[in-house]
């Protein structure tokens, strides 16, 4: 017992003086890091109740969403639509980008391929997605006839047919400054809403018709 | 006697004057119609004379640049050499540059499909787009056959447009480049088969322009050449123009 009252007495003047000589050496440092900059983005097909396709003007018919599409997921499905007119999807897609990085970012969005026709297969198999379907930001006073912006087929690589996206590997690892669909100077938790248009000439052959828009997001 | 005749008289003079205004009226039977959506993107290039900036007054002159800038900008490898530090430690150090860029994303595709369905309408009345995108600079740009149309019914029929929407929105009103009346539309048009004058395309609605007439049974499709005019005061950007076709018949 001697003995260990003896050792705990020792350790205590032990402690004490080593804590006297760190206090002797206080001092500071500078450390300087840098946080990589991350961006992270989903996409939402169908993302707001109310959702779906109005116009045909002149067709006879009224347009109703097709069976593909579910609230806040799914396929952006018009359903039966007619040659020589023109809809709008309304909360066609909606666009979340999560970055820490200042500068902001850019989206891009781009067809993974033209369209494809099938069921009857149309010869062509393919119609272009150019001047067909197009995007504008998401406005309760939107309508068929409302200003918009094509979506082009991509210059890349689809992958899977474009259900895995499109590989911009060999066409310098972005797409087009063309496909540009949103610039966004600020960090943050941020996000858009947009509705498609489709505008059916006179010429695309009665099929059903596929395709993947693929959403591209790259920080400044 | 005489005055049964008279009424006799009276009744089929008032019958023969309706056969002839309610066949007038006829024509006004809309057999189908059509919207031309036209996407109208004005460049930039070459910008208007009114947005250059005017030189400024001698008297405005900038100041002269401080005698080591000027040197610097005379001759920018003059000693002695400068290399940017920050006290004793460097910010980067030379060669050891690493700059960060944030990998390309790609969130889930979005699956598009619709089904198009064959148009009962097109035996009487079609569009045939010649033009996806019309591009176009300040000032006037021609557009040949910009896109056709084609119409037949079997009786005497006539075809009519005007800009959609025009003398019915408000508020939105039809904006650029087709307007509103009395605004004249910057959108005009004309048929050269027909040697048709150019017209500014109708924006008072209903019942709009005469495009052209048909006879029973006749079979047309002409070209529309469309002329647009970008006055210097219009903003650079996408624009629509829609215009509604309408196939009248008997």
């Amino acid at each position: 017992m001697r003995r260990l009252t003896a050792a705990a007495a020792a350790l205590l003047l032990t402690t004490v003086t080593a804590g006297n000589a760190f206090a002797a050496s206080l001092g500071s440092a500078q450390i300087k890091y840098k946080i990589n900059p991350t961006v992270r983005a989903q996409v939402i097909p169908n993302y707001a109740s109310g959702f779906g396709p109005i116009g045909g003007l002149g067709s006879g018919s009224t347009p109703a969403v097709g069976a593909g599409a579910v609230l806040g997921g799914g396929t952006v499905d018009f359903g039966n639509v007619v040659v020589g007119y023109q809809y709008l999807y309304k909360y066609a897609a909606q666009v979340n980008v999560q970055t820490n990085d200042a500068a902001g970012f850019i989206v891009y969005g781009e067809g993974a391929t033209d369209l494809n026709g099938s069921n009857p297969v149309p010869a062509p198999a393919t119609f272009p997605l150019a001047q067909t379907l197009f995007w504008l930001i998401s406005s309760g006073t939107n309508s068929p006839f409302s200003p918009a912006h094509t979506f082009n087929r991509t210059g890349g690589v689809p992958i899977a047919g474009g259900a895995g996206g499109i590989d911009y590997s060999g066409t310098g690892g972005s797409p087009p400054p063309l496909a540009t669909i949103w610039s966004n100077a600020t960090s943050g938790n941020v996000s858009q809403g947009y509705d498609y248009q489709l505008r059916l000439s006179g010429a695309i052959p009665a099929s059903q018709f596929n395709v993947y828009i693929v959403y591209t997001v790259i920080g400044n | 006697m005489r005055r049964t005749n008279f009424a006799a008289l009276l009744a089929l003079g008032t019958v023969a004057g309706l056969a002839v205004f309610s066949q007038a009226d006829a024509l006004q039977t809309t057999k189908a119609f059509k919207e031309v959506v036209l996407t109208v993107v004005i460049t930039p290039s070459p910008a208007p004379v009114g947005f250059f900036r005017q030189r400024p007054a001698p008297s405005a002159a900038k100041p002269a640049a401080r005698p080591e800038i000027a040197r610097l900008v005379a001759d920018p490898y003059a000693g002695p050499a400068r290399i940017a530090s920050s006290g004793v430690a460097w910010d980067v150090a030379p060669g050891g540059v690493l700059i960060a860029q944030v990998p390309p994303v790609q969130a889930s595709p979005v699956p598009v499909q619709f089904v198009a369905k064959p148009d009962p309408n097109s035996a009487f009345l079609r569009v045939i787009p010649h033009t996806g995108e019309l591009d176009v600079p300040y000032g006037t740009t021609v557009f040949p056959c910009a896109f056709e149309l084609f119409t037949f019914y079997t009786t005497r029929h006539q075809l009519t447009d005007w800009g959609y929407g025009t003398k019915t929105q408000n508020p939105p009103p039809p904006t650029y480049p087709i307007e509103n009346w009395p605004a004249v539309s910057y959108l005009s048009w004309q048929v050269p088969d027909f040697a048709t004058p150019l017209k500014a395309y109708n924006n008072a609605g209903s019942p709009g322009e005469t495009t052209w007439t048909g006879n029973p049974g006749q079979s047309q499709q002409h070209c529309i050449d469309l002329t647009i005019v970008v006055p210097n005061s219009q903003a650079a950007g996408v624009y629509t123009a829609a215009i509604q076709y309408n196939l009248l018949v008997n």
